[in-house]
């Protein structure tokens, strides 16, 4: 049985999800909460030489959102900085094969794209006071409205 | 009219402007001020929400929620562009103006305002525009000042610079325009003479957006209400407007569903905005059909609403000012006012007016319009007020006309 929105693929990352459970001592560390359906996430990351070195990700969501996290950790992991600044929510979405919820399911793109928002807060805060650079704060309003 | 759309073809629109009224009379409806009727593009949106879409808003995933999030968003989208409004989150879907207002004195309010400062209104207000401030500056210990008005029924500014010189001003809160002499404020003055002060400011626009074209970014606000009966729409919606960086600093003003992003047993995380202050299911049917309400408008276009009202008001003041022993209140300067007649007869009450031009189907308000301050200020304690809308015709005048005459002759004024 096929279905166009439960593919083996994100049910696989669902039951098995990557990257998941805490770092002992994460440079970032950002929850974020869906408030449509109750999924929250929180995301801990490691940042060495300007580069992902680690990342962990804990919390609830259904399958859409879990597959999608734990995408999005394998993705990045090991990926300097530049590349989760640059990086769109299309390309997660690709990944998995869900660009059509961008136009279909305005609730479900929600969940598929809570991780990723989380990312960016978490990385733009964390810069943000690193470097005293208030041009963060613009970005985080960006990420923040990312659906 | 100058449109492609006729009166006549707009009043078919309205199913309840045809019906009859007290001894087989035709309704002349002229209580627009208080509220207007529904068109059937209204009506039909509403009941078609309820027969094929209704489902609650913002959760489930099931395609009927989809849809009815999809419509009751779409609205807010449809007052964006209407208003000319910069970001979505900036509106806000409340029962109606006095909600709105009501929600700002609680949530922006009580943060805000402090023992000894002043909130300044006018005397043309409606009181939903003056007991909120009522209410907070007594348990704040703040005080509730006034920018008078002239015999014309125009704001005295000298007032509002009095006031502003203190440097205690913390909120201007003024309506666009009046509900019982249609006197239209003179925006732009008031808000360059707060902007400078730096003071934050609040419009009333119940009465300004069914009938003139309002922009909300060239206005330069802080805090926009009005509501979606006056212009059409169903009753028990309205919207509050909040420039973002005010309202992001913002407390909530309901606590319950929809508002929150996690809730804990002892503490909670707000949704963002603009749910943060849409707290409970809202009255998303009558929402829906605001927007058909606002699609309405804009076919017939604000500048043609506006061009017919003033072409209406005209000719019922000249026809009006003949009746013998009538006294009409407010400028004359067509220019500065909307489509609001306010006017008394020297000995009759207005309660025997409205009552005995309704006998001929006319339909007026009388009574103080929610305005005792002001009819305080012009020294009675009621007027007549009839008030115009797209739908109205010079026959509907003429009707008013004729039937104001019946009342100077029965009391041989």
């Amino acid at each position: 049985m096929s279905d166009p929105l439960y593919t083996e693929i994100i049910i696989d990352e669902a039951k098995h999800p990557r990257n998941h459970g805490k770092l002992e001592h994460p440079d970032i560390s950002q929850h974020d909460a869906n408030p449509m359906c109750g999924d929250s996430i929180t995301l801990q990351i490691n940042i060495k030489d300007n580069t992902i070195s680690d990342i962990k990700w804990d919390g609830k969501g259904c399958t859409i959102c879990t597959a999608c996290t734990s995408v999005l950790t394998q993705l990045i992991k090991g990926k300097d900085i530049d590349y989760v600044k640059n990086l769109q929510k299309e390309t997660i979405l690709s990944e998995l094969g869900l660009e059509h919820l961008i136009q279909q399911s305005p609730i479900r793109i929600k969940c598929a794209l809570l991780s990723l928002k989380v990312l960016k807060l978490g990385l733009y805060t964390y810069l943000g006071n690193k470097l005293e650079n208030k041009d963060y704060d613009n970005l985080k309003e960006e990420a923040a409205s990312l659906y | 009219m100058q449109t492609s759309i006729s009166v006549e073809q707009i009043r078919k629109d309205f199913p309840i402007l045809s019906r009859m009224v007290r001894d087989n009379k035709p309704l002349v409806y002229l209580d627009n001020a208080s509220t207007t009727q529904k068109p059937n593009q209204v009506i039909d949106t509403i009941t078609d929400y309820y027969k094929n879409h209704n489902a609650n808003i913002h959760r489930a995933v099931y395609a009927l929620a989809e849809e009815s999030t999809e419509a009751y968003e779409a609205t807010r989208d449809k007052i964006v562009k209407f208003l000319n409004i910069k970001h979505r989150e900036e509106v806000i879907f409340v029962r109606g103006t006095t909600e709105a207002i009501n929600l700002v004195a609680y949530a922006w309010g009580r943060d805000n305002i402090m023992e000894g400062d002043i909130i300044v209104t006018t005397e043309y207000e409606h009181h939903s525009n003056i007991v909120p401030w009522q209410l907070l500056t007594q348990e704040k210990k703040a005080k509730l000042e006034y920018i008078g008005t002239d015999d014309n029924g125009e704001l005295l500014l000298d007032h509002l610079d009095k006031y502003l010189a203190t440097g205690k001003v913390k909120l201007v809160a003024f309506s666009l325009m009046s509900n019982v002499l249609g006197t239209i404020t003179d925006a732009k003055s008031i808000i360059s003479k707060c902007r400078k002060a730096g003071v934050p400011i609040l419009i009333d626009g119940a009465q300004a957006v069914p009938h003139i074209k309002v922009d909300i970014q060239s206005l330069d606000c802080d805090f926009f209400a009005f509501s979606a009966h006056k212009m059409l729409g169903p009753t028990g919606v309205g919207v509050l407007w909040v420039r973002k960086s005010v309202l992001e600093t913002m407390s909530p003003f309901h606590g319950g569903g929809d508002m929150i992003r996690e809730v804990h047993k002892y503490e909670t995380t707000w949704n963002d905005l603009p749910y943060k202050f849409e707290a409970g299911t809202p009255n998303i049917a009558d929402v829906v059909g605001f927007g058909a309400a606002i699609d309405y408008l804009e076919k017939i276009g604000m500048q043609t609403v506006r061009d017919h009202e003033v072409e209406l008001t005209k000719y019922a003041l000249d026809k009006m000012s003949k009746v013998k022993g009538i006294v009409i209140y407010g400028t004359k300067d067509i220019s500065k006012r909307g489509g609001v007649i306010s006017f008394n007869f020297h000995a009759v009450h207005p309660h025997d007016v409205a009552h005995i031009i309704d006998r001929e189907g006319v339909a007026i308000r009388s009574g103080h319009h929610c305005a005792q301050v002001l009819m305080e200020r012009m020294n009675v304690a009621a007027t007549n007020r009839a008030s115009f809308y797209i739908y109205n015709t010079k026959e509907d005048v003429d009707m008013l006309v004729k039937s104001l005459e019946k009342v100077s002759e029965l009391f041989k004024l």
